[in-house]
């Protein structure tokens, strides 16, 4: 268990099978998903840094090593990160979201679902990585892209959302009404006018294709007019071809992309239901 | 390595690998059987524990993460011989069936009577997605929970 950034950095440059822990959740499960277990881990659960939620009036910053149940509770009523704590809060079951971390999840290459990650996306958040090369802030959707092929050393260590007078949403469809993982999800973060008018909006779609992605196509479409969650279907209607969805023990692709209309209705429902 | 963990209040030390599960710690080593080993992927909950409090899957914890945390097992509910308040409610329902989801059950509803003691249906749903009854006794299991939360 490693006490510092540095320390982490340090011991998982030192061993070529050295792979990072934070909440196990993922790691466990390699024999189940047929890959070698992992036997050298360098735990991260202990770095002060790492578990730190700091709000300030411009920017939030998220240890890495912060839990699904923590950002529940650390976040719940900031403005803004509702659509994130609908997220942190309904993915995976109670006991899962205890120890299951942020940058855990960010990290599982090769997973689809993240509930997180699209809500991320559309917050516009950025990911502050350390390494032996020094340190480094990328937005999270190049970090997603990056995450497969990221150097050894490489720790992501805080999430960073700027604040902006910005309401969120997050849509999602698992085939239980709780406990499985997401078909699909639809993020929505949105400024609104005074009059009701989209004055800034970002649409993101998970766990429809390998990795989350914006929906821009649909954000150009709802920017300028009032947001009205049926327009926000039709809209999205006229849009979702352009996703190919992937096949799944859970559900087929074709099904994946049907459903996002309605989940685009949802999640404009809860930014318009937010404070 | 040796790790140095608190099982319902009495010092362990385990000398397993360090990312032997926890659950196969509390089995194997001090056969503490009451959390079944079952899905070992964090769904069923049959084998959930509390750590420092908080309900967690031991089947997902690395032993070597626990040097002096503490963990209580459902054994640990009735120390003194005496079943807790959530035991007797479900005894007196007589909501077991076979038993297997049972330990995770009670660790769960434990911890979030906990907080929320006087607790409404949806919620107690809530809590229990992560515990997968095969007997399916799920309606009982909630009857016997909300009658506890309107003795609070
Ligand atoms: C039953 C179940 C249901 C689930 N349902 C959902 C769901 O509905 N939605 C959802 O989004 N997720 C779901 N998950 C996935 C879960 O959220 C992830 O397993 C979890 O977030 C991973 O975090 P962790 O801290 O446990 O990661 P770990 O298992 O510790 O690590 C995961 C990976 O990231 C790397 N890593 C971890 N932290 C860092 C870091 N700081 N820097 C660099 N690398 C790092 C590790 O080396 C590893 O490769 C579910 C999981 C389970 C078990
Ligand atoms: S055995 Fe741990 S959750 Fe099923
Ligand atoms: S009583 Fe048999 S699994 Fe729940």
């Amino acid at each position: 268990m490693a006490r510092s950034i540095d320390d982490a950095v340090a011991a998982l440059a030192d061993r070529a099978d050295a792979t990072a822990l934070a909440g196990g959740t993922w790691i466990m499960r390699a024999p189940i998903r047929r890959e070698p277990p992992i036997r050298f881990c360098v735990g991260l659960t202990r770095i002060p840094e790492l578990n730190a939620v700091d709000i300030s009036a411009s920017e939030i910053r998220i240890g890495a090593c912060v839990t699904h149940a923590r950002l529940v509770s650390a976040l719940a009523g900031v403005r803004g990160c509702e659509g994130l704590v609908t997220a942190a809060g309904s993915a995976a079951n109670p006991a899962v979201r205890q120890m299951a971390t942020i940058g855990g999840n960010l990290c599982a290459s090769a997973f689809p679902a993240s509930d997180l990650a699209p809500s991320l996306l559309s917050l516009d958040a950025e990911v502050e990585l350390s390494g032996p090369g020094g340190d480094e802030r990328l937005p999270v959707g190049r970090f997603l892209e990056r995450r497969g092929s990221l150097e050894p050393g490489i720790l992501l260590t805080a999430v960073v959302i700027p604040r902006r007078a910005l309401k969120s949403g997050h849509a999602r469809l698992p085939l239980r009404k709780a406990g499985d993982y997401p078909v699909a999800i639809v993020s929505m973060t949105a400024e609104l006018r005074g009059d009701g008018a989209v004055e800034d909006i970002r649409v993101t779609v998970g766990s429809v294709e390998a990795s989350p992605r914006r929906w821009t196509q649909l954000e150009q479409a709802l920017l300028g007019r009032r947001l009205d969650p049926n327009g926000a279907y039709d809209l999205a209607q006229a849009e979702a071809h352009i996703f190919t969805g992937r096949d799944g023990v859970d559900a087929p692709g074709w099904y994946r992309v049907q459903v996002l209309p309605a989940l685009a209705r949802r999640a404009a429902q809860a930014v318009l239901a937010g404070p | 390595m040796a790790t140095n963990i608190l099982i319902n209040g009495e010092a362990h030390v385990s000398t397993r690998e360090p990312m032997t599960p926890l659950l196969d710690v509390l089995r194997e080593e001090l056969f503490l059987t009451g959390a079944k080993s079952v899905c070992r992927e964090g769904i069923c909950g049959a084998c959930i524990v509390h750590l420092d409090g908080q309900p967690v899957v031991s089947c997902l914890v690395p032993v070597g993460t626990l040097e002096g945390r503490e963990v209580r097992t459902v054994e640990s509910l009735a120390a003194e011989g005496e079943p807790s308040p959530l035991q007797q409610v479900m005894e007196e329902h007589d909501v077991v069936q076979c038993g297997m989801c049972f330990p995770g059950i009670l660790m769960t509803l434990t911890s979030f009577f906990r907080e929320r003691p006087d607790a409404g249906r949806d919620e107690v749903k809530a809590a229990l997605v992560g515990n997968i009854c095969r007997c399916t006794g799920y309606e009982r299991i909630v009857d016997a929970a909300i009658a506890l939360a309107k003795r609070s």
